[in-house]
């Protein structure tokens, strides 16, 4: 619009009047316009993810739960598995990636926080290996792998103003050890509904978080 | 100040958008130029002229790195320039009645 300093800031430099609301109006709008663009994890990324666990690893729950003995995910089960997490992995790097472009600071990760979560997933793959050696594998306590990366996020989180994320890492942990008290096909169970409700939680307060 | 008690730096609509912009980000973090201009839709002449206003007054600091041969230009949001923010939304909020 010609003439509003709001649509067209040119209007104002140009002798248009720029009152208060008008300033008002344009802070509020550029603030939240801004956090949007800034957030490296949105609440829709978020909460998409939590329906997809939901699905991924609920479907698997539905295909374990009637085993007696205990087997273990179907086949088919592992390509969508494996699939949900390729896709989670690049869809939340590429938005981030995205996000954090142009910025400098303590937004991006520095290359020490990079490689400790990288050593944490690799010790994550290194104890499911070791399960595997003992007899414990991995489709036995899936929730298993999540305690280390939660507790190498949690400390992360920590560390970094604010302290974004070390709720959710917490919960990580809480999750993967709740999952080894409840047995082989309910650990499915508790990773689905787990997982879920962190996403969701976080998705809920990224967007309270964007609001104010 | 204006009559009203708004901050004059601030209260030009491409400034303000500047400073609401990086304000966004946390204390101390910075955002490249061409970020910046990309957000706010500006050419580079009225950002340039607009940054360097803001940078005069201390509300914000710039970086020049070069990478090769591009030079690359980070803008960074002041602790006084992110008091004078909120001093300017405080007198914003007494001026529309809290709104």
């Amino acid at each position: 619009m010609r003439g509003d300093p709001v649509n067209d800031p040119a209007a104002a430099g140009n002798g248009a009047a720029f009152g208060p609301e008008q300033a008002a109006a344009l802070l509020e709008q550029t603030t939240r316009q801004a956090r949007r663009k800034f957030q490296p994890a949105p609440p829709w990324l978020l909460s998409t993810r939590a329906v997809l666990v939901l699905a991924a690893l609920g479907g698997v729950w539905l295909s374990v739960r009637g085993q007696h003995p205990y087997r273990g995910p179907t086949a088919a089960d592992i390509p969508v598995l494996i699939g949900f997490v390729v896709v989670n992995f690049a869809a939340t790097v590429g938005i981030r990636v995205r996000a954090t472009a142009g910025i400098t600071g303590r937004t991006r990760f520095t290359q020490a926080e990079i490689l400790v979560l990288v050593l944490a997933f690799a010790a994550a793959i290194v104890a499911m290996a070791g399960l595997g050696a003992a007899g414990v594998g991995f489709a036995t306590y899936p929730t298993s792998v999540l305690v280390i990366p939660g507790l190498a996020w949690a400390v992360l989180a920590a560390a970094r103003p604010g302290r974004r994320g070390l709720a959710t890492g917490v919960a990580l942990v809480v999750i993967g050890i709740a999952g080894a008290f409840a047995g082989p096909a309910g650990a499915w169970a508790v990773a689905a509904a787990g997982l879920c409700a962190v996403l969701l939680g976080s998705a809920a307060a990224v967007a309270r978080q964007q609001r104010t | 100040m204006t009559d009203d008690g708004l901050d004059p730096l601030i209260h030009v609509p491409t400034r303000l958008k500047i400073v609401a912009t990086l304000a966004a980000l946390p204390d101390g973090d910075g955002l490249s130029f061409t970020r910046l201009q990309d957000m706010l839709e500006l050419t580079p002449g009225n950002l340039i002229i607009a940054l360097r206003k803001l940078e005069e007054a201390g509300y914000l600091s710039s970086e020049k790195t070069r990478n090769g041969s591009a030079q690359k230009t980070t803008v960074t949001l002041t602790r006084q320039g992110r008091a004078a923010l909120g001093s300017y939304t405080r007198a914003l909020r007494s001026l529309l009645g809290g709104l």
